[in-house]
């Protein structure tokens, strides 16, 4: 039995040397994902969109000189041992020139923390927002295309206090998501605003029942229940339970609950007194595109995070073609083609950036979820709006600032 | 190029089957010398991959400490914390019948993992620790992967010598006494429940190591690490698998089982582009399937507990 499974990994490992004999025309980037484990919902659909800016790459004249550009894809499992697993086999077996992802967090800092930043590999990360990743000490090769949760936090609160929201109380899911909104929040609304927060509780996913949360939260009198949740997850039954049982008189929720199963799920009447605060481009335009071309390949536009990580694998392509086939300047490189300065660059314009690209002219890249203008740690600002709903699902009230 | 990426990621598994080791070693303690039935390597893993990351981490006013230590104080911290931990847990616990102790043993990691989760003043909560100094760890890519192995590896050998000793030393003969038989090892004078707390709180000890390990690998530590998939279920499978009762067949364990689940993705890869994501459930799969296997065609796994344990002894089954 031992050398049987000797043998068989032997194999495995054999047929994989074989197999990664690589075609000389590729140029490949990792996409790296939480395919199983806790986003596994998720993270197909984020996958598609990157896959997609690849397409759009391959369909446009490739990389360079015609040259096939390759998504990679990896799973990183939501958790540290498989991140840095998939990273590795990212950057040593593939030869990824830069990487998109992984999704969380955790997985991000570790598969940053010991595999792409001794190696010198550029990482862009859709859905990782952890204040921590701003910190790191990454030589310029890791950046997000969403915002820190700091931002959205604090954005969030100051456009409350604007509406004239009064006394509040905040439920919030138990992770780095969660938690990093709910104390931006917390810091921006009672420390800077001077606004007052009746509660505020942490809760754990998956739960049946969230009514003795809701009765613990609502003991403070406040009208308003703020919740940092995933909208087709936990955050649903939540909302649910409060409207029914009548805890609160108005919603807000982050990012996260700007769902469409919130509205399937509980009808556009029971949630008029419901917003949710939600990136948005600023030019919408460049949303648009990406949405109908996202469609056209079956996709789900309105799925979380699928923006930011068609617009990560989209810059990725774009600096790998800024550097020029020179792996070590694919970092340095994503900051130049998203600084707000240059010809602008919309979604899927693939042709028109290779052709400036050559020309030495400079391009910079409006995503489908911003502007994308890399600060000098690799973060991006957030552009958010708040959205209500209406008629035709959700629509935008006002810009936060 | 290809020939050094294959040889880094050869060094990345490696650092991991050591690690994963030594959480295979401390189970062995527990389970294949004791009988202790613990299913909650993940708290031990956490309580030191956290004790060492404050210890060695540079100051941080949002959370305690940040002690700024040499890693190997950090190391022997996770040590005696995790110890620490395991004391009162096992003074508790062991009274139960093993099945009972897994029980509580779920339940007391899934504590500690929401404790970690929950105490931003402890742990930074659910954000984590970031920036955790690795030894070695400024020099180029595969230089710092070849020193912090050998770092790994020497821990690795010291564990194994020292926990292999015990197995031989009378203490070891001891343990599978109670093990196998309680009421005879009483009957013999045998303080059983202290026995066993002894070799909760060493197996404990070695877990809070390899979770220290972990962390300063990973140069950060997040509560997504303690997963009890990665950080329980598949020490016990590695455990099983390699022969639970044996040393060797613990590391031996940690090898197999990693590097299937590690290469397989990369054999699945090979799928057409399509099946890109459902084919990494197929590694879920292959693993379920071999401990299905090992159980049916080789339950004592792929290196069995020596019968005779001391070599010197000179009747076979001697302690049986």
């Amino acid at each position: 039995m031992k050398t049987k499974i000797l043998a068989l990994a032997a194999g495995l490992m054999t047929a994989t040397a074989l197999a990664s004999v690589p075609a000389h025309a590729d140029v490949k980037i990792g996409l790296l994902g939480g395919v199983s484990g806790p986003i596994a919902a998720m993270a197909p659909a984020m996958i598609d969109a990157a896959q997609l800016a690849v397409q759009q790459v391959n369909e446009q004249g490739g990389i360079g000189d015609g040259e096939k550009l390759v998504g990679v894809v990896g799973d990183s499992a939501c958790n540290p041992q498989n991140g840095t697993d998939a990273a590795t086999k990212a950057v040593n077996i593939e030869g990824v020139v830069g990487v998109v992802g992984p999704h969380c967090s955790g997985a991000v800092l570790a598969a940053a923390g010991s595999v792409t930043i001794p190696a010198g590999i550029t990482m862009i990360t859709p859905s990782g927002t952890s204040p921590e990743i701003t910190n790191l000490e990454d030589n310029g090769t890791v950046y997000r295309t969403v915002p820190s949760d700091d931002y959205q936090g604090r954005a969030l609160a100051r456009t409350m206090k604007d509406r004239g929201y009064g006394k509040v109380a905040v439920a919030y899911l138990n992770n780095d998501y969660g938690t990093g909104l709910a104390n931006a929040f917390k810091s921006e609304y009672v420390d800077e605003l001077g606004g007052e927060i009746t509660a505020f509780a942490a809760h754990e996913e998956g739960k049946a029942s969230y009514r003795s949360n809701l009765a613990e939260l609502a003991k403070g009198g406040a009208d308003t229940l703020v919740i940092f949740d995933y909208g087709d997850g936990t955050g649903l039954t939540i909302l649910r339970q409060a409207l029914e049982n009548g805890f609160f008189e108005k919603y807000v929720g982050g990012d996260g609950m700007k769902s469409d199963a919130v509205i399937k799920e509980l009808g556009t009447e029971n949630l008029t007194t419901f917003v949710s605060s939600s990136p948005v481009g600023e030019k919408s335009e460049a949303l648009d595109i990406f949405n109908e071309a996202f469609k056209g390949v079956g996709g789900d536009p309105d799925a979380i995070f699928v923006t930011t990580s068609y617009d990560a694998a989209f810059l990725l392509a774009l600096a790998i073609e800024k550097a020029g086939g020179d792996k070590a300047g694919v970092a340095a490189a994503v900051a130049e083609v998203s600084n707000g300065e240059g010809e602008t660059i919309l979604p899927g314009e693939w042709k028109k950036a290779k052709e400036l690209i050559a020309a030495g002219t400079a391009i910079d890249y409006k995503g489908a979820a911003g502007d994308l203008n890399f600060d000098a740690k690799g973060d991006v600002p957030g552009t958010y709006a708040l959205w209500e709903v209406g008629a035709d699902g959700f629509e935008v009230v006002t810009e936060m600032k | 190029m290809e020939l050094l990426g294959l040889v880094n990621y050869a060094l990345f598994m490696a650092i991991f089957i050591c690690i994963y080791a030594l959480l295979a070693l401390g189970l062995n303690i527990q389970w294949g010398f004791a009988g202790l039935f613990n299913a909650g390597i993940a708290g031990f893993f956490a309580v030191g991959a956290y004790t060492s990351a404050i210890l060695t981490t540079a100051m941080d006013p949002d959370r305690i400490g940040g002690f700024d230590l040499h890693f190997i104080v950090g190391w022997i911290g996770a040590m005696l914390a995790a110890a620490l931990v395991a004391w009162p847990i096992g003074k508790i616990c062991l009274r139960f019948r093993s099945d009972y102790l897994a029980i509580a043993s779920i339940g007391i990691a899934e504590i500690i993992r929401l404790v970690i989760k929950s105490e931003p003043a402890l742990t930074n909560g659910a954000r984590g620790i970031a920036s955790i100094p690795r030894p070695a760890g400024d020099i180029g890519y595969m230089e710092s992967q070849i020193a912090y192995l050998a770092i790994v590896l020497v821990v690795l050998i010291a564990a194994y010598i020292l926990v292999e000793r015990q197995f031989n030393a009378p203490w070891g003969r001891m343990m599978r006494a109670i093990r196998d038989n309680e009421g005879a090892a009483k009957a013999m004078g045998k303080d059983v429940e202290f026995r066993r707390l002894e070799a909760f709180i060493f197996g404990a000890a070695l877990m809070g190591l390899g979770g220290a390990l972990f962390a300063h690998f990973n140069r950060s530590i997040t509560p997504e690490a303690i997963d009890p998939m990665v950080a329980t279920f598949l020490v016990w499978i590695m455990l099983i698998l390699g022969g639970s009762g044996n040393n060797r067949g613990a590391i031996l364990g940690a090898a197999v089982v990693w590097i299937i689940w590690s290469v397989s993705e990369i054999a699945t890869d090979r799928l057409p582009h399509e099946y890109a994501v459902q084919a990494k459930y197929i590694r879920l799969f292959l693993i379920g399937l071999m401990l299905q296997l090992v159980l049916r065609f080789r339950p004592e796994g792929l290196l069995p507990e020596p019968l005779r344990g001391d070599l010197r002894s000179t009747k076979p089954g001697a302690d049986r």
